[in-house]
Formats: C-alpha cells, structure tokens, sequence
C-alpha cells in the first residue's frame, strides 16, 4: 500500500537562533535529510513552509502554510490537502534521528498512530490519515489548535515505545544545545570553518582556520585565543568592529547561534562601503 | 549685523561672461535651516540655475559650497560640496571632495562660490578675476601644480574640457567625482578656479569646539575606523566577492573568479607604499600602492572594482594603471568603468565593435578616446545610458545605471535595501548619500529579499549622510558617532552659537533630502525615474552566496512607495504642498 509523509517546517525557530530546516546533518541540511529517510519509505513527501524560508531543491512537493501563525495543525492540514496517499506519516523538520524503520512501523498499524514516549503522545511522529482534513478544518475553525485534538478524532492507535524501532525518531531538537549535541554525538570530529577578511586576515596572517563544532560565541572565543592581536568579541558579545556572515548569507551576531558541521562563518570588518 | 558664528553670511557669485563678480548675503535662517555643503549647495542651485537649464549652458550654475564647520579643528570638516544640475542625468548632482580648498576657499570670505555664464575663451579663475590660459588640453594635475603658486586649485582635465558627461573636477588630488560636474565646468570653458585668502570666521565657543575636536580625534583612531586607516576601502573588495555582491562583468554576475589577485588583502603587503590623508583629517584613509615602472596611484574601492571586476580585469598593473589615467583624464572611476563594461557586453553580443570582457589594452585605449570624443569614445563619453539608447538592441536593459548615473561597486540583488537606495537617489545610484548596504550588512534585514519594512531604515541612512554632507563631515566617522544627531548638533552648538537640537537636525536632514528632490521634480523627474535597469529585475544572480537572487518588480515597487510614505511625499514620490511650503523656496 502507498503512503505519504509531511515535513512541517513552518516553525519560527525562534529557541534555536537559525531556521531548523536548514541546520547542517550529515553534509546536508536538515530538511533534506529527512526527506531523504522518508523517501527510502513512502511515495510522496510534501513539505509545508512558510513564505519566509528559502529551501533548497527536495525531492519533495513544497507548499507554503496558508496560515503559518495557527501552528502545526494548519501545517498539517495544509500536508494532508497536498499528500497523494490515504495515509500520511507526519514529522517535524527537526527529526535528525528520523529512521526508515520506525516509520515503516508506523504506516504498518494502517490507521491513525501516535507514538507514546515516557508518558507523551509523539503527535509530530505520527500517522495520520488524509480524510481528516475536513476534521482540522472544524477544530481550527473552533480554536482547538492542539494535534492531540485531531489524532484524537481519528480515535488513533497509542503506540507503546517497546513496540517501536529506533524510538529516537522522535526526538526533536529546539534550542542550540539540543542541536550541538546531537552534532557531537553523531560525529565528534564535527568540524566549522571560519574565514577571515580584511584587516582581520592580514593582522592574523590566516585566511581560514577549521574549528570545532560549537555556538558561535565559543567559534569566536576560540579563534580569538589562537589569534590574540583579533578583537571579536566584547563583554560576551560579538564585537562591533566585526561583521559575521553565516555561510555567506545572513549576518548574525547572536552568540548563542549554533554553527553545525560544515557550516562556514565568515568574519569581515564592520566598517562597509567607501 | 551677523550675530552668528561658523559662517560669512554670504556667497560670491561670479559671472564668467562678464567677469565680474558680486557678494549676495545669505540670510541667516537660510543657513541655519539648509546648514552648508549639499544642503546650502542645493538651495543655491535652486537659486541661481533656471529651471530646464541645458546643464552645459552658460546660464547653469555651477555652486562651491563651504560649510559651517570648515576651518575649524573638528577632525576631517575640511570639505566642500559642488553642486550643479548634472550634464549626466539632468538631474541634481552633489559631489562632495576635501581638503585645503575647502579651507582656503572659505576664507575669501565666503560661504560658497556660485559661477554661472561662460568664458569667451580657455581661462581660469584667479584672485577675482579671468585670465586667459594655455593650460587647455592639459592634465588637472599639471594645472593645479601650474597655479599652485596663486593659491589651492581646483581644475578640470582634458575630459571636462571635452564634456564628458562623467568628467571630474580635482583639488588637492582629490576628485568632486560622480555627475560630471567636470563637465559643467568645461562648458564654462573654465579650466581652474584658484582660491585664496585671509578671512577667518569666528567660533562662539572656541573652547567647546576645541574640546569636542580633541575627543572626536581621539574616537577617531579606535575600531571604527580601522579598516579606512589601516588597509583602505579596497578592503571590501574580497569580501564583497565571498558574498556574491562583487559587480562583474557588467553585472551579469556577482562574483570575479581573480578577485584575489585585486585585494587588499593580497596587494597590500606588496604594494603598498604611502598612507596620506586629507587636510583636517586623522583618519587617513588615503592608501598609495605601486604599479608598473615606479608609479603609484591612490586605491580605492570603487576604482579597483569598476575598472576591474566589472570589466573583466584581473592583472593589478593594468587596473592600477587605469586608475591612475582616469584622474590624470578626469574622468569619474566609476562612470567610466561602468560605460565601458557595458560597451565591452555591446561588443560580445555584437551590438558594436570594440574591447570585449578582459580586454586590459582596450580599457586603456577607450579612457583616452572617451576623454578625448575620439571614435567610440565619442559615445561612450555620453555614458551607458544615452549610449544604449544610441546602440538599442534592448541594451538599454543592461546598462548600469539609474537616472543616468552608473552605479557603484555594490550588486543590488544581493542587497537588496542598497538596490533601494540606488532606485530613489535624487542622483542617480549612488552609495554616498544612501548608506542602505549598512543595513544588508546586518542582522536587521534579509539582504536577499528587500522589503518594505526596510524602507523607514533606508531612508534614514539618507537622512544621516544628508547631514554628514551639509557639515560637512567624511562617512568614514559615522561608526565613531554614537548620537550622531545629538553630537552634531552639539558641535553646531559650540561654532555657531544657535541653540540647535538633535531634533532639529533631524528635521534639518530631511529637508535638505527633500530639497534636492524638490530640484529633480522641477527639472522633469517622474515616478518612472525611480527604478533599476530590467537586468536586476529579471535575471537572477548566476553564482556564489548569492545564487538565484534578483529583485521581482514588484518587489521593488513595494519598496519604493513604503519609501515614499516613510518621507510623508505622496505613493508615487511627489512632494506634497505642505514639504514646498516647509522649503520656502
């Protein structure tokens, strides 16, 4: 029988600092590792987003939340609308441990599912069947915005951690310490890099230096040490006279930022233009 | 009876048609409401240029506006404004350059020189009256060392003498660069001015200005400034590259693959032979590298990137030489680069004959032919865009500029509240006096997708460089500034004696922005002015960390009209009656 699966990643990741999808795992970005896991699974992957966050290519369907403020239900009844199969296996984007197995398991009890883990429904690691779009519509309608509430409808199957592979599918990561150490467990060799520019490079001498994964304020901290004459940080702050880009796109200056494997933090002078 | 400080209380209007000049007073709530340099320049142009003037004509003004704050030791205030409707884009033209012309020229007793007519023959400009030169056809470093003897020269080239739209005026080998106010100049058949004098204005707080300038001085050797004084703005250069925000090859990328090879970073160490700086100044930014057989050239940003990157150039001697003859020409660096970058993508497409991407020889070759009207040159002279419209073929899709004026080393699709600034310039794309690409580079705005609510921030960085520029004082202190308002109104305060607010400076600020749109309004402005060429809206960026960006019309649009409301003018950008009757014009 085919399935579906759903990807929200229409969160704010406010807690983590950096859009959650595009963290970096495994040489790629969060979001398309997942797609990846659930691919080797089902037929079709629909990600729901907001308008906001720039994906990269997925092998996926990608549509955008109509109502991103309503919260994962209006995600998920978005992913239904958009799933090609009866039934969907659903997760959030921030599922690094996500395993093809479990979710085998899941779409396997054919019915609405949930896992139930140290005393909690899982319902973003959950099975949901696609009739129940006109059901989210009503609890929206409602203002009963909890997933619980429409597993719950579809009078769903609680499903017991020991009858589960691989449990560890469930665990989701919202704060820059979930996410680092779960980049250190995975691979303790995880490595960042850092380039330099301008008088920062020709005072240091170095163009780009390989450092420990880690948030940003330690990235800086231990660059700093290895190249004393460099001034980048200030009262546990990014220091002013420095601009730092991540990855070349946005500039951040949030010390408790994580920066993952393979991700590049650019530093440059702060003083633009002329 | 002038009872403030910090100015003369009047201009020199000399008409060079019949040699004669005049001192007209200038109102002291003139100055206090329009300040000097841009400010007071604008409102004089307002003043002394009729309205629908041919920029060339006798009857355009041509303003040398002083400032407040010249004279005094306030770290780099020795700076001037020249002002005129621009041959470029018919539209106003501010250009700001420094040292001891500014300072001479203010004390003749003046605060601010207006020349308008034309002389009957090639002259210059000494102690109040014409004389006639033979220093026509050469260079504006050999006339101002020929006239060094009667004072501090400012003096055109062989391209202003030959009107090019682009061509520059140069004192103190420094350029007023962008609008070809050169131009303006040359028309007046006006090779130098030479100023001189003795005339000092008094402080009202001479110990106040004396312990402001002590610390502004001090502030000024920290972090801020660093990057200007230690390695140049050719600093951005490489950086800019990693970002994809590198202009290259006519902006058909944004990222130059022998970007190392023209950075500060690499040329530095080699190179570099001399730091100078402007009189007044304690920055020093003014960085000499070496090139070729023992020359050098001052480095800049927007000089190694135009006639670098943008035209497909990588081998430094050639680029540094190229710099080099564009001041020696008095050509703008950057109007010139960007009019032959453009003629270089004509060339491989074959819309004309000519150097193609890379071409370092035929770059040299087209600076000379262009300063002199010679073949192409003769068009290209006329910058990219009357260009295009000669060429047709759609070009004029992918000619750099905006409302005539090339735009500087800064892609806009990949800062995106940049593209913004450049759209709404009251001088065309322009990064001196919209210091928008401070908020793309930071954690306030996606530097990829512009948007409205950047427009409010954006208009703010005009309204700081508004008043930077009527002080008049070098960006390159605006980091140092805590309150910029309140610390300079704290300074106007102390030479002036007027008891000036931060808030009125900030009102201050934007009436000058709106003055000079007023300008532009009466010389034919529309709203369809305020846009980019169709390349940046339509085709997205090819590489680099800014892959796939451009700016959706729309988009722009939406910018523009929150941009306009930000500034309280109408959706469209009028001003309505109630900012004419602010301006009292």
């Amino acid at each position: 029988m085919a399935h579906s699966a759903i990807v929200l990643c229409g969160g704010l990741s406010s807690r983590m600092g950096r859009p959650k999808a595009l963290l970096p795992w495994r040489g790629r970005t969060l979001v398309e590792h997942v797609v990846a896991t659930l691919r080797t699974v089902v037929d079709d992957v629909v990600v729901v987003t907001s308008s906001e966050l720039d994906l990269p290519r997925l092998d996926a369907v990608v549509v955008r939340d109509r109502e991103p403020k309503l919260g994962p239900l209006s995600g998920l009844r978005d992913g239904l609308a958009a799933a090609s199969n009866d039934l969907a296996f659903a997760t959030a984007t921030d599922a690094p441990f996500l395993s093809a197995g479990f979710v085998r398991t899941m779409l396997g009890f054919g019915r609405a599912a949930a896992p139930v883990v140290e005393g909690f429904v899982q319902p973003l690691s959950a099975v949901y069947p696609r009739a129940l779009t006109t059901t989210a519509d009503a609890l929206i309608a409602a203002g009963r915005m909890r997933l619980l509430h429409l597993l719950e409808a579809a009078d769903f199957r609680s499903v017991a951690a020991d009858e589960l592979p691989e449990v560890e599918s469930t665990r989701n990561l919202n704060t820059p310490d979930e996410y680092l150490g779960a980049v250190r467990r995975d691979d303790p060799g995880a490595r960042a890099q850092v380039e330099l520019f301008g008088l920062m490079r020709t005072t240091s001498g170095a163009a780009t230096i390989d450092v420990d994964a880690g948030t940003l304020g330690e990235i800086l901290d231990r660059v700093q040490s290895d190249f004393p004459m460099l001034r980048l940080r200030a009262a546990g702050e990014v220091a002013k006279n420095i601009l730092v880009s991540l990855n070349g796109q946005a500039f951040v200056r949030d010390a408790s930022l994580p920066v993952g494997a393979g991700d590049c933090i650019l530093l440059m002078d702060a003083a633009v233009g002329g | 009876m002038k009872t403030f400080a910090g100015f003369h209380g009047r201009y020199w209007r000399f008409d060079l048609g019949t040699g004669t000049g005049a001192y007209i007073p200038l109102d002291e709530a003139v100055l206090r409401r329009f300040l000097g340099g841009v400010g007071l320049g604008a409102w004089l142009l307002h003043r002394e240029s009729p309205a629908g003037v041919d920029p060339l004509a006798p009857e355009a003004a041509l303003v040398f506006a002083f400032s407040p704050l010249v004279g005094t030791p306030l770290t780099t205030s020795a700076k001037f404004a020249v002002v005129a409707k621009s041959p470029l884009t018919g539209m106003i033209s501010d250009s700001l350059s420094s040292s001891h012309f500014a300072i001479h020229g203010k004390r003749m007793g003046v605060d601010a020189i207006v020349l308008v007519g034309a002389c009957a023959q090639p002259s210059v400009l000494v102690d109040g009256a014409l004389r006639p030169t033979d220093l026509w056809g050469r260079s504006s470093e050999e006339a101002c060392a020929a006239l060094a003897p009667y004072g501090t020269v400012a003096a055109i080239g062989v391209a202003g003498e030959h009107l090019v739209r682009y061509a520059t005026i140069s004192n103190d080998g420094r350029h007023a660069g962008r609008g070809g106010l050169g131009a303006v100049m040359g028309a007046k058949k006006l090779k130098a001015i030479v100023v001189r004098g003795e005339v000092r204005t008094e402080l009202s707080d001479a110990p106040a200005v004396l312990a402001i300038a002590k610390d502004l001085s001090k502030r000024s050797f920290g972090p801020a400034t660093a990057k200007y004084r230690e390695l140049g703005t050719v600093g951005n250069l490489l950086a800019f590259n990693r970002l994809a925000a590198l202009p290259t090859r006519n902006f058909q990328s944004g990222t130059f693959d022998q970007a190392a090879a023209l950075s500060a970073e690499q040329l530095a160490p080699t190179r570099a032979k001399a730091k100078r700086s402007c009189a007044s100044c304690t920055i020093g930014c003014e960085h000499i590298y070496a090139f070729g057989d023992a020359k050098s050239v001052r480095v800049e940003y927007e000089n190694v990137f135009a006639l670098g990157p943008l035209c497909g150039i990588g081998d430094p001697d050639a680029v540094l030489a190229a710099s080099k003859r564009c001041d020696d020409l008095g050509l703008d660096t950057i109007s010139a680069g960007g009019t032959i970058a453009f003629a270089m993508e004509c060339a491989e497409r074959g819309l004309i004959a000519g150097p193609r991407f890379g071409d370092a020889a035929g770059l040299m070759a087209l600076l000379e032919d262009i300063a002199h009207r010679r073949g192409l040159g003769a068009l290209l002279a006329e910058g990219s865009r009357r260009a295009a419209e000669a060429i047709g073929s759609g070009s004029i899709d992918f000619a750099p500029q905006v409302k005539g004026m090339e735009l500087p080393g800064y892609e806009p699709r990949a800062l995106q509240t940049m593209a913004l600034g450049f759209a709404v310039g009251t001088r065309g794309a322009d990064h001196n006096r919209s210091g928008a690409y401070e908020l793309d580079f930071s954690d306030t705005v996606d530097r990829l997708k512009g948007s409205p609510e950047a427009a409010r921030l954006a208009a703010g960085t005009e309204d700081r460089a508004a008043l930077m520029d009527a002080l008049i004082l070098c960006k390159f202190l605006r980091g140092v500034f805590t309150d910029l308002y309140a610390e300079s109104a704290a300074m106007l305060r102390a030479v002036t004696g007027w008891d000036v607010t931060a808030a009125e400076l900030v009102a201050t600020s934007a009436r000058i922005v709106a003055l000079k749109k007023a300008f532009n309004i009466r010389e034919g402005w529309t709203p369809a002015s305020d846009t980019l060429p169709k390349r940046f809206l339509s085709e997205g960026l090819p590489d680099g960390a800014s892959k796939g960006a451009l700016i959706p019309r729309e988009r722009l649009q939406d910018m523009v009209r929150a941009y306009n409301r930000a500034r309280g003018w109408t959706d469209d950008g009028w001003l309505p009656d109630t900012v004419y009757e602010e301006l009292a014009l």
